[in-house]
């Protein structure tokens, strides 16, 4: 009794003493969510670069892969990885074509057909767009760090907080754009990825949306 | 035929009593009719019994889309697919619920059930041989690395976050082989699934199928239907379309078209009968000839209401037609008693005309008793009505009408009699000329009946109106061909055989290469035999190749990185223990309703349905395939018809020859010598010859109604040949050329009007009156006499 007594004194109470200011008030970001929103809403097309380092239990190794993302308002997308295997998709509003480059294979899905697409492209758009509102609907948010902007995301929908611990979400310095993306699942995979040389309101080739040729 | 006489002598002193017998006889049907049960169904004039003809009729009233509502929703050009979707929902909601029983504009979001989680564990026991085999490809070197190069790619894609599981549970993807089972099961060709809605491809159209509880054949009902159709369908959006097309809208149409069609025949014969009343008869004596067959037909409704329970519409209302023949009774009786002579009484006179009358009477109700053999109960009916009638005329033509048709006209100059008479023998050339005449009608009827066809074609009977043929044909353009399939049964009393029997079709179809055309339970649901042995096979296959796939997925998967647990869950997924596919587990897959379409049960047993396209040459081929598979019944359409045509010519040739040796062996017994039984018997095979060459002529096939009209035909022909028969016999001059003349013609103001008709059905019985009624007059008046040489007509 008296060492648990011990540690409720020396461990707990300390603990709690730090944690309660936050859990009495939390941060308002709603400001800064307003910031970001305005900061982004004059984004017509959005190109870049970007690297992905994968850590799942089932790989030996941690999983790099580069490739590009394109944006065009409202809702197209081009997600495509270069390395180590060609394959992608885009994403013209609802419908879209995937691609892989390996089985030199190419299908069309439709996001009403295709729930996992259509969670996907969501996902993709919400941070392309940085669509706040509908973040706020799916996520529940916890700022992390201000300068530069880094929020936490935790999902509110049951079916994804199954497999989904939580998302974060840095944004660049300017908050024009988010800079890195890191997934940490469940079971603790993660997916971390970071744009680079990305290109804001510029004029897309007429080829941006096309799929490859094989 | 001295009974007559007598009866009339004796009934004289109580001619109030026979008045009262009628009124009594009106009184009673005034009270009865309006509680008479009439049946609206047209189904009395299809087949019943054991036939095949039947039998097949039943099957194929059980295909899915002959029980369906289907309601086309098309929207035009530049109208957002968003929308059409939305005025679908808002459609289904609006159709009442007690009209439109569970209405569907798609198979919702199978995609989020457990449909396509759980139908790939199943693979096990739905594998079949060709499956094994390609499992077995997957399994070499080369093809396991490609498959673990495309699970790389895929989790390295954003989605691979949610394909993770599935990846390490199917590196090799096997589930895709049971997914594929599931397109087995589309019964509309043209569909794709769009937000869990019917689509068509070209995105323009959408589906709402619903159940109803209105018979097909219900007229009324239908337009109550039809009603509540137009009016939920007036809310829908401006550049969006809907149309009902099923069975309803062509019996409202037919009722429609047939009411309309009655008045505007019975306007026409109505004013026809008044100018040959005026023409030929002017007396109101000669009511009582036109009002014997109402009372006759009085007489038949009573007696088939009675003996049936009930009556069919259509054997009224053909009965009535076919009825109008017993007038032929009473114009002889009334043409012999008002203009006979060479007798002294009315009595002689009464008793000359009798026995033409009855032998034609009797040899009427042999043509109309062959139809009791009949395969269709409004056939049957018919017979019944007719025979009713035939015999309430005789009796009302022999026993009241004398009565009621007032003293003998003054008799003619002697002079005209003559001219009359001896007009074929004061004129040769007349006589050559007739004969001849007749001859080369006979000649060309002859050759132009060849070219005459039977159509069984139940669909050609009914009136088609083009709107409904245009919105049946886009339908078709839409969705392709969902309401012409053929079917084909595997019935057996228990579910397990019966769905053994369904994977003996399954496997006929897949020899014949046709397994992409049809839809079918076999391929997602087998029988539980066949899901124990491919178990077993599964089991079996795995056991010899598990060690080294094990080996070879491993070294693979390390290639690229994957650990070695990597795919731990597929092989653990291998031992899992198997349950076997039933009814509850297709229901709780969203697939309840395909089940209700496809598998039938009753008190008797199961019926597992597949359907095929349904083409003239496949189902020949078919055909003979799955005859040898007891419990299998192939079903269709086109063989329907083709059959449906053999039975009508079967059924016709069976009626005509029964009916020919009927009339023949009275013609026998009344005349005795056969040189007169084939003069009788020329105007009615005179007419039935330019009624088939007429039709052969102008290009129209022989259908249900034409065997039925038919009879008309046999009845008041050979009635024809009797008299004129009898008139060259007898000492008294009954008046008969007048009578058959006059016959003739109130048939074909009365009959012959049906021509008039739009219906095809009503249509087609007026031109076989037309046609025969035209040819057998004359033969009668003018062929006859023109046989008999040195005597007097």
């Amino acid at each position: 009794m008296s060492l648990l007594k011990r540690f409720f004194l020396t461990s707990l109470v300390p603990l709690l003493l730090i944690v309660s200011p936050c859990l009495a008030e939390p941060t308002d970001i709603s400001p800064l969510l307003a910031e970001l929103k305005l900061a982004a809403s004059e984004t017509a097309t959005l190109s870049s670069s970007f690297v992905q380092e994968k850590h799942l239990s089932i790989f030996s190794e941690k999983l790099l892969s580069q490739g590009r993302f394109i944006y065009q308002k409202p809702d197209w997308l081009r997600w495509e990885l270069l390395t180590p295997a060609a394959s992608g998709f885009v994403l013209l509003g609802e419908k879209g074509e995937r691609w892989n480059g390996l089985s030199r294979e190419k299908e069309r899905f439709s996001i009403e057909t295709d729930p996992i697409m259509g969670t996907i492209a969501q996902q993709l758009l919400a941070w392309a767009r940085v669509d706040i509102d509908w973040l706020q609907q799916r996520y529940r948010m916890e700022l992390q760090t201000s300068e530069p902007v880094s929020l936490r995301l935790y999902p509110l929908d049951p079916g994804e907080a199954s497999f989904i611990d939580y998302l974060q979400i840095l944004f660049a310095d300017d908050r024009r754009h988010v800079a890195e993306v890191l997934m940490v699942e469940k079971e603790g995979d993660s997916t971390l990825l970071r744009f680079s040389n990305v290109e804001i309101n510029i004029e897309l080739s007429p080829d941006a949306f096309e799929t490859p040729v094989f | 035929m001295k009974l007559f006489a007598a009866c009339y002598c004796r009934l004289q002193q109580h001619r109030g009593w026979l008045v009262l017998t009628l009124l009594l006889l009106l009184s009673f049907a005034g009270w009865y009719l309006p509680q008479m049960k009439v049946e609206e169904s047209i189904s009395a004039m299809l087949p019943d019994g054991e036939s095949q003809v039947a039998n097949d009729f039943q099957l194929l009233q059980r295909a899915p889309f002959a029980r369906k509502l289907v309601i086309h929703l098309s929207a035009e050009a530049g109208v957002d697919s968003d929308l059409l979707i939305a005025a679908s929902d808002s459609l289904r909601l609006a159709l009442p619920a007690e009209l439109f029983i569970n209405p569907l504009s798609g198979p919702g979001k199978l995609a989020a059930g457990p449909l396509f989680r759980q139908v790939g564990d199943y693979l096990p026991q739905l594998a079949d041989a060709k499956d094994l085999q390609t499992v077995a490809e997957r399994l070499s070197p080369a093809k396991i690395d490609v498959f673990v190069a495309e699970a790389l790619a895929q989790l390295l894609q954003p989605q691979g976050v949610a394909l993770k599981g599935e990846i390490r549970r199917d590196p090799l993807q096997l589930d895709a082989l049971a997914l594929q089972k599931l397109r087995y099961l589309n019964p509309i060709p043209g569909v794709r699934l769009e937000r869990g809605h019917f689509i068509s491809q070209d995105g323009r159209s959408s589906l709402i199928l619903a159940d109803t509880p209105v018979p097909i054949t219900d007229a009324a009902g239908s337009k109550t239907l039809l009603d509540a159709f137009s009016a939920a369908r007036r809310q829908l959006p401006d550049g969006i379309s809907a149309e009902l097309v099923s069975g309803h809208p062509y019996t409202l149409a037919n009722a429609t078209v047939i009411k309309a069609d009655m008045q505007r025949v019975l306007l026409a014969s109505g004013i026809g009968i008044l100018l040959l009343f005026f023409l030929f008869l002017r007396s109101f004596r000669a009511l009582a000839v036109y009002l014997l067959p109402l009372f006759s037909m009085l007489v038949a409704v009573l007696v088939t209401a009675v003996w049936f329970g009930s009556l069919s519409g259509i054997t009224l209302g053909f009965g009535a037609v076919l009825l109008g023949i017993t007038i032929d009774f009473g114009l002889h009786v009334y043409f012999a008693l008002r203009n006979g002579s060479g007798a002294r009484t009315r009595e002689q006179l009464l008793q000359a005309v009798s026995r033409p009358v009855l032998f034609g009477g009797l040899t009427t109700l042999a043509a109309f008793a062959v139809l009791l053999r009949s395969e269709l109960p409004g056939q049957r009916q018919l017979a019944i009505f007719a025979m009713a009638g035939i015999v309430a005329a005789l009796l009302l033509a022999l026993l009241f009408l004398p009565h009621f048709v007032g003293d003998r006209d003054d008799l003619k100059a002697p002079s005209r009699q003559l001219l009359q008479r001896y007009v074929y023998d004061r004129t040769p050339g007349l006589r050559i000329s007739v004969l001849l005449l007749w001859l080369m009608v006979s000649g060309v009827a002859a050759w132009q009946a060849q070219k005459l066809t039977v159509n069984g074609e139940l669909r050609q009977l009914s009136y088609l109106p083009t709107e409904l043929q245009q919105a049946e044909q886009r339908l078709g353009d839409s969705w392709g061909n969902m309401r012409g399939r053929a079917l084909v049964f595997a019935s057996a009393t228990k579910l397990e055989d019966a769905l053994q029997l369904n994977e003996l079709v399954w496997m006929r179809l897949v020899e014949q290469g046709l397994q992409d055309d049809a839809v079918s339970l076999a391929p997602i649901f087998p029988s539980q035999q066949t899901q124990r042995q491919r178990l077993q096979n599964w089991e079996d296959f795995w056991q010899q190749r598990r060690a080294a796939t094990y080996d070879l997925l491993r070294a693979s998967g390390q290639k690229v990185g994957f650990s070695a647990t990597a795919f731990d869950p597929f092989w653990e997924r291998l031992d899992r223990p198997q349950s076997l596919i039933n009814q509850q587990l297709l229901e709780s897959w969203g697939l309840g309703r395909m089940l209700d379409n496809l598998l039938l049960a009753d008190g008797q047993g199961f019926q597992v349905m597949t359907l095929i396209p349904d083409r003239s040459e496949l189902i020949s081929v078919l055909e003979r395939d799955l005859e040898t598979i007891p419990g299998v019944t192939l079903v269709s359409q086109s063989r329907f018809g083709r059959q449906l045509s053999g039975e009508i010519g079967a059924d016709f040739s069976r009626f005509i020859s029964s009916a020919g040796i009927a009339v023949l062996v009275l013609l026998l017994i009344l005349f005795r010598r056969l040189p007169e039984v084939l003069l009788a018997l020329l105007p009615v095979l005179t007419g039935l010859l330019v009624m088939f060459g007429g039709m052969g002529w102008l290009g129209l096939e022989m259908n249900l109604f034409n065997v039925v009209a038919s009879t008309l035909i046999i009845g008041l022909g050979v009635d024809y040949g009797i008299f004129m028969v009898c008139h060259g016999q007898q000492e008294e001059d009954l008046a008969s050329s007048r009578a058959v003349m006059i016959s003739g013609l109130t048939t074909l103001v009365g009959f012959g009007a049906l021509v008039l008709a739009k219906h095809p059905a009503l249509h087609s019985i007026g031109l076989t009156v037309l046609l025969g009624i035209s040819a057998a007059v004359p033969t009668a008046v003018l062929v006859i006499p023109a046989f008999r040489l040195k005597r007097r007509w």
